[in-house]
């Protein structure tokens, strides 16, 4: 059994080429590729920055052609042309390769803004798709359930997602060490702009509701203020408005500032030194820089929300080592498992061969003896508990062996020993059976 | 027995000085927690502490320097603890982890010399003073803990170096309220003390005012704080100024309540 992954993501290929493979509901797809026989299991998560296809299958070379047609057939849009137009865009990976890119695309270390949350959210919600169209079989199962463990690890011992990089959410965050709550707090908006309603969102979204706004003219301010619900004034009513506003967001056009420091201190004074942040994001600035020498005013232009982000995404990206080395540990332990999967046939062939040889024991022996049904299910027990005694040592260190890929030769040596191969009892891998399962109730303790 | 629990609360502090030291280096608020849990315990092995001391035969004197420090760091860590339940300020214990382990320290060393009350020293006047006056300068070093995270933390806004700070601490909004009710409370209380203490020298020395260096140097701090609270709530001083004034405000008063007492 093979794992095999082929995608696309921002590394590789322009949005305007993924948008053309962006997959609003996975499960149709995911039904067309399993109808194939080269595809045992599958998982597909398209995001808006990636779409990737990762599947568990018997032949690797039938499954890659299988999936390179249905990217290209099933999944690509509007003409892309053939796989060998597209195969520059796609990345493919094999095996541990495979498992290691999926732990790392859970905990946010291979995304665009490291760290960032919502690609747990959407791996969850792919792994969730595939199994509601019964894509998802115990050997995905468990790989996506190790990816999620892996990124609630990274996310809890590493500070990868712990400081805001964008300016709206840098804005939220340094409003937030300065005032205790925002929800009784007011802002008032000078002008308007994409970033500054950006802003205003985030901060609403923080629990910000009071609202005012201000422009050159009452019906511009009336137009924005409609969009905020929040009350329009006029530009010459600033100095009563800045009494009561606690965040300022200003991006009004000209190039005189309409908040200079007699203005600011007046308002404090009126406000009795209650803090006010105020963010400029007006080019040219709006605010005067000799406002800085206010005590209780914190000014960040658009320069210093955007040197406090890439200095945050710094951060983040020096904690990637980190991360990565959580992947690591979390990877070979889901190999380990997955090595130890190959043991299963051998070992459920070696029970059957005993308990096989152990039943005809019984039938040839037990009528000969004449025992009563009580000594004879007595008999049963035994050689019952004597198979699983025997059976105990080789197989527990069978399945340690076959852990360490050099160890998967003895598997070979066990079915010949037991002559495994002659007939009787055989298949494929059953992966419901867990190769760490002790099974037999009876083992020895 | 009390002097064993005084070691005990003494080391437990220490390690919530380790702890919060730790959360600073480390940048960790989970190591600040921590030292909130091991305070709260010393807190409550310093409370064994008192009512140790309370069932001795000979119970020293309050108003001996050992005891009126051990019911200050008692009274400082309570009120931190209680502000907590209001405030969301654990990192706050970085300043006062360290404080509430120097009064338990020099508690448990100096104890053993502590004596039983001298003639005239037990009174209900006498007892009143320390009871308040240490409650009060408790309280204010706690105003002036926060107000020295206030000057860190504005300063760290006002640089915008945000992403050097790594450690969150709390609003400035927060810390400012911390310092004003402490501030408030450790004033009225501090001015009680200041009363009774006129009081009990009266009804001991028959006059209103010893004119020690103790007693001028705890009126100085006292109108220091009078004028801080007078400025402040005559809107004339902001937050960051008055966070500032109350950190001054404290030293000058550890040194007229401790350090002249020390010096003598």
């Amino acid at each position: 059994m093979k794992l095999l992954l082929i995608g696309m993501s921002h590394r590789t290929a322009a949005l305007e080429l993924r948008e053309r493979f962006a997959v609003d509901d996975p499960r149709p797809a995911l039904e067309k590729l399993l109808a194939s026989d080269e595809v045992a299991e599958a998982v597909l998560l398209s995001t808006c920055n990636r779409t990737e296809v990762l599947l568990l299958c018997h032949d690797l070379e039938a499954a890659r052609l299988r999936l390179q047609g249905f990217f290209v057939r099933e999944l690509g849009r509007d003409g892309v042309g053939s796989f060998g137009q597209l195969a520059p865009s796609l990345y493919e990976l094999v095996g541990h390769d495979a498992v290691r890119h999926a732990f790392r695309v859970a905990s946010s270390v291979d995304s665009m803004v490291v760290g960032e949350p919502q690609i747990l959210g959407q791996s969850k919600d792919a792994y969730r798709a595939a199994v509601e169209c019964g894509a998802c079989g115990p050997v995905l199962s468990r790989l996506y359930q190790r990816a999620f463990a892996t990124a609630k690890r990274v996310r809890n011992e590493t500070r990868i997602a712990e400081r805001p990089v964008s300016v709206a959410r840098v804005g939220v965050e340094l409003a937030e060490q300065i005032f205790e709550t925002l929800e009784d707090k007011r802002a008032l908006l000078i002008g308007a702009g994409e970033m500054t309603e950006l802003a205003l969102e985030a901060l609403r979204s923080h629990g910000l509701s009071k609202v005012s706004v201000a422009n050159r003219t009452r019906e511009r301010a009336a137009a924005l203020a409609s969009r905020f619900e929040a009350e329009a004034h006029g530009l010459s009513e600033l100095s009563t408005l800045l009494t009561d506003a606690d965040v300022v967001l200003t991006s009004i056009g000209g190039h005189e500032p309409v908040l200079t420091e007699p203005l600011l201190r007046a308002a404090l004074r009126d406000r009795q030194h209650r803090p006010m942040f105020v963010i400029d994001l007006g080019v040219p600035r709006n605010v005067h820089p000799e406002v800085e020498k206010l005590d209780e005013v914190y000014r960040y232009d658009l320069d210093d929300l955007q040197t406090v982000a890439a200095s945050n995404e710094a951060e983040r990206r020096r904690e990637v080592d980190h991360a990565e080395a959580i992947v690591r540990e979390e990877e070979q332990r889901f190999d380990g498992w997955l090595t130890a999967l190959g043991a299963v046939p051998t070992i459920r062939d070696l029970r059957a061969r005993a308990e096989s040889i152990r039943q005809a024991e019984i039938d040839r022996l037990l009528p000969r003896l004449g025992l009563s049904s009580e000594a004879e299910q007595g008999v049963d027990a035994l050689t019952r508990a004597l198979v699983n005694k025997i059976l105990h040592a080789p197989l527990s260190r069978l399945r340690a062996e076959v852990e360490r890929e050099e160890g998967l030769a003895n598997l070979e040596v066990a079915r010949s020993l037991f002559g495994l191969d002659d007939g009787g009892a055989n298949g494929g891998p059953d992966p419901d059976e867990d190769p760490s399962d002790e099974g037999g109730g009876n083992a020895p303790s | 027995m009390a002097l064993l629990l005084h070691q005990a609360t003494t080391g437990l502090y220490l390690l919530a000085a380790i702890a919060s030291a730790l959360a600073v280096g480390m940048a960790s608020p989970r190591s600040a927690r921590v030292g909130v849990g091991i305070l709260a315990a010393g807190f409550a092995t310093h409370t064994a502490a008192w009512l140790a001391l309370h069932a001795l035969p000979e119970t020293p004197s309050l108003t001996s320097l050992p005891l009126a420090v051990s019911l200050m760091a008692w009274v400082g860590t309570g009120a931190y603890l209680l502000m907590l339940m209001f405030v969301r300020g654990s990192l706050l214990v970085m300043a006062v982890a360290p404080l509430a382990f120097a009064g338990a320290f020099f508690a448990s060393v100096a104890l053993p010399g502590a004596e039983p009350p001298a003639e005239g020293t037990d009174s209900l006047w006498s007892h009143l003073h320390v009871l308040l006056a240490s409650s009060g300068l408790a309280l204010v070093g706690l105003a002036a803990a926060a107000g020295l995270l206030y000057d860190v933390q504005h300063r760290a806004i006002k640089a915008k170096r945000r992403a050097r700070l790594r450690l969150p601490l709390p609003p400035l909004e927060a810390l400012d309220r911390v310092n004003t009710v402490a501030l408030l409370t450790g004033f009225v209380l501090l001015t009680l003390g200041l009363l009774s203490g006129v009081a009990w020298v009266e009804a001991v020395e028959q006059r209103l005012w010893p004119g020690t260096l103790h007693a001028n140097a705890t009126l100085a701090a006292w109108a220091v704080y009078a004028v801080i609270l007078a400025v402040r709530y005559g809107a004339r001083l902001g937050a960051h100024q008055a966070a500032l004034s109350s950190a001054s405000g404290f030293a000058l008063l550890l040194v007229a309540v401790v350090g002249v007492r020390v010096l003598a």
